[in-house]
């Protein structure tokens, strides 16, 4: 489904991805952690070309992503994309952050677009609350929102970019049930986190990353309970002591 | 049009240009000073626990602000004379700049004064600072370096609206271009040369305002 | 005397509502035409092309650095050297929206520019165009920081209206200096076309005010 093949970013002369190699398959949960600055977000910001790539090749669903002439809205309709700061639109109510892109992108009409909608709303557990307007939920609300403003595109892929990072403790876990299900049901991730609960649980693989390299890639209970590399092990020494 | 632009008459004309770009500026100057000192007095009208002060303070500023420059030239221009008072026309320009640059300096002062926050002042006072210890130290500092930018702008306003001076026949830039319209129906050259010395005054004037900006200012402490 | 030139004044009325009807049209056509043009160029001014943003922005800095006055001459008088015969109406309603136009121009782009980038990197996740972005996402948002200085910036135009009559549209401005010729009251006259533009530009000064307040407090709460 995902396949990066020697892929590398530099920021002005900051190499940020360094020969990046991973493949991600049809239904697959796949967790990408690593210390600060690691390149993680940036690794998956590059599936959706938010950031473009110089060297190498991403390819998803058999398109090549930083292809200059490729139609990046059709494979962007592909991706549902879930941001750390929620990003909703302040100025649309939940109903209308999810129904806007069908209806503009997929050319729905409004009736289907809401129909889809309501049901990606239920199923974030936001059903009583399509009317309201982002300024009016909590944060874990916003995000479960934004959730479902992915799902509202039927998507084929979901990323997550530390979906869980800005929110207050006690909302964390209503935002992973939501992830969870949606892994229980199938559905291709790629999540950016810290919460190696999460990872345990529902991920297939964890892709552990430090200064822009992939350093170990293994099934979650073999990497945290046995990790192999020297970074590796230092990474979740300081993670896991608190 | 511009292969016929006539240099040779701009040459000509040179000295009387010269004499006019020194004339904007002695005018412009003259009225700032009178427009800051105006501004100070009438910010400290309109903030006075005086009643009658602040309503006549809001009176003035307001009805500057919603009437035409021009208009209040015309008003001093032909109404002083009513009232018997005979002025020279220059003098006349400048009263009316003054009054017109003062009333935005006001609000400048007010807006730079008011945006101190007031967890400054209680420090100063619990510190046992007294009013004027208070102002020389705390809030006039950081009053100028937030309000810098903003006077500079409005000087700039101010030496763009001595050019409606020419319409009460003062001789300066505007007037330059004129009459070199009027003289030898050049309006191209005269107007041309007129604007390019407006904006050698308005890029000095920028460049002064970001130069004094990054010396002077008094960044809040976070 | 003075009861004499009141009477004579208010005989007079009806050519000044003529001329307030003259100002509301130079300065409403110009007003339109500015907010066109001014949305246009300022969308283009917060896009990504650099070349025409710099255009842009020597044009802005150009009209910026010279009066308007001196604006208002240079479509006068230069545009029919070169092929453009202009009367005093038109050469008006187009400095007019010419200078309205850059500042229009520069709000909009402030506007646009203020809007959390997060939200441009949403709409392009969920793959909406640059155009769909625009439309539904950035400038709904956008509205809210630049209504209030667009209203300002229409007393402006107001304002500078009265300008034009130095090339002879007959303004409310206009009239008044027509006027004070044979009612040499200038305060009397004066104070009247002072009058009818404060008429028109306090409430649209204190709504702007009052806009600028109510988008602040809701914004906090987002």
């Amino acid at each position: 489904m995902i396949s990066f093949k020697n892929v590398n970013k530099w920021f002005g002369d900051l190499h940020v991805l360094k020969d990046i190699n991973l493949e991600v398959s049809h239904g697959e949960v796949v967790v990408v952690c690593g210390p600060s600055g690691s390149g993680k977000s940036t690794l998956i910001r590059c599936i959706n070309r938010l950031e473009p790539i110089q060297k190498g090749e991403l390819v998803v669903d058999n398109m090549n992503v930083h292809d200059k002439k490729i139609n990046m809205t059709k494979i962007r309709a592909e991706i549902g994309f879930i941001f750390q700061s929620f990003n909703l639109y302040p100025h649309m109510t939940a109903l209308g952050n999810v129904t806007i892109a069908p209806i503009r992108v997929r050319k729905m009409s409004k009736e289907e677009a809401e129909k889809i909608a309501k049901k990606a709303l239920v199923r974030v557990g936001l059903g009583d609350r399509i009317n309201h307007y982002p300024a009016q939920l909590s944060g874990g609300q916003q995000q479960r929102v934004a959730i479902a403003r992915g799902l509202g595109m039927k998507p084929k892929i979901m990323l997550f970019d530390e979906p869980t990072s800005a929110l207050d403790p006690e909302m964390i876990n209503e935002v992973l049930d939501v992830m969870r299900d949606l892994a229980k049901e199938g559905m291709t991730m790629m999540v950016v986190t810290h919460e190696m609960g999460f990872a345990r649980e529902v991920a297939s693989r964890v892709v552990f990353m430090d200064d822009g390299q992939i350093i170990e890639v293994a099934p979650p209970n073999d990497f945290f309970t046995n990790p192999q590399s020297e970074r590796g092990k230092h990474f979740l020494s300081s993670i896991l002591t608190h | 049009m511009l292969e016929a632009f006539n240099f040779r008459v701009i040459l000509e004309y040179m000295p009387l240009y010269l004499q006019c770009f020194l004339a904007t500026l002695w005018l412009s100057v003259l009225s700032l000073i009178g427009a800051i000192l105006v501004g100070i007095i009438a910010c400290a009208m309109r903030l006075s626990q005086s009643r009658a002060l602040s309503r006549a303070g809001a009176v003035y500023i307001e009805s500057i602000r919603s009437t035409p420059l021009l208009v209040q030239l015309y008003f001093f221009y032909f109404g002083l004379p009513s009232l018997g008072v005979m002025l020279p026309e220059w003098i006349t320009g400048v009263i009316a700049l003054t009054l017109n640059s003062g009333a935005y300096y006001a609000e400048i002062i007010r807006a730079g004064i008011q945006a101190i926050a007031y967890g400054q002042i209680e420090a100063g006072i619990a510190s046992g600072l007294n009013y004027f210890q208070r102002m020389r130290y705390i809030i006039l500092p950081q009053a100028l370096g937030m309000t810098i930018r903003p006077m500079l702008g409005q000087a700039i306003v101010l030496v763009k609206d001595s050019s409606l001076l020419s319409l009460i026949s003062i001789m300066e830039l505007t007037r330059a271009g004129q009459l070199l319209t009027s003289d030898r129906f050049m309006p191209t050259e005269g107007f041309l040369t007129t604007a390019a010395f407006y904006l050698l005054l308005y890029y000095l004037l920028k460049t002064f305002s970001g130069w004094s900006e990054k010396r002077l200012i008094f960044r809040e402490a976070h | 005397m003075w009861s004499f030139y009141f009477h004579e004044l208010m005989r007079s009325l009806p050519f000044f509502l003529k001329g307030l009807w003259m100002t509301v049209a130079v300065a409403g056509l110009g007003l339109i035409a500015a907010t066109i043009i001014g949305f246009i160029l300022g969308i283009v001014r917060a896009g990504r092309n650099k070349i025409l943003r710099s255009i842009i922005g020597v044009w802005v800095d150009l009209i910026r650095g010279t009066p308007f006055l001196v604006q208002v001459f240079i479509v006068f008088f230069i545009l029919p050297s070169a092929g453009i015969e202009l009367e005093a109406f038109p050469a008006a309603v187009i400095a007019l929206s010419n200078m309205g136009a850059s500042f229009i121009c520069e709000i909009v782009a402030s506007g646009i520019l203020s809007v959390p980038k997060g939200q441009r990197e949403a709409a392009t996740a969920s793959g909406l165009s640059n155009y769909q972005q625009l439309r539904y996402i950035i400038l709904p948002q956008a509205m809210r920081s630049i209504i209030p200085p667009l209203v300002g910036q229409y007393v402006l135009i107001i304002k500078d209206s009265s300008v034009v009559s130095a090339i002879g549209v007959v303004d409310v401005t206009r009239v008044g200096w027509l006027t004070v010729q044979r009612i040499p009251e200038g305060l009397m006259v004066f104070g009247l076309v002072g009058i009818l533009y404060f008429a028109i530009c306090y409430p649209l000064i204190n709504l702007s005010n009052y806009m600028e307040r109510r988008m602040t407090v809701t914004a906090t709460r987002l």
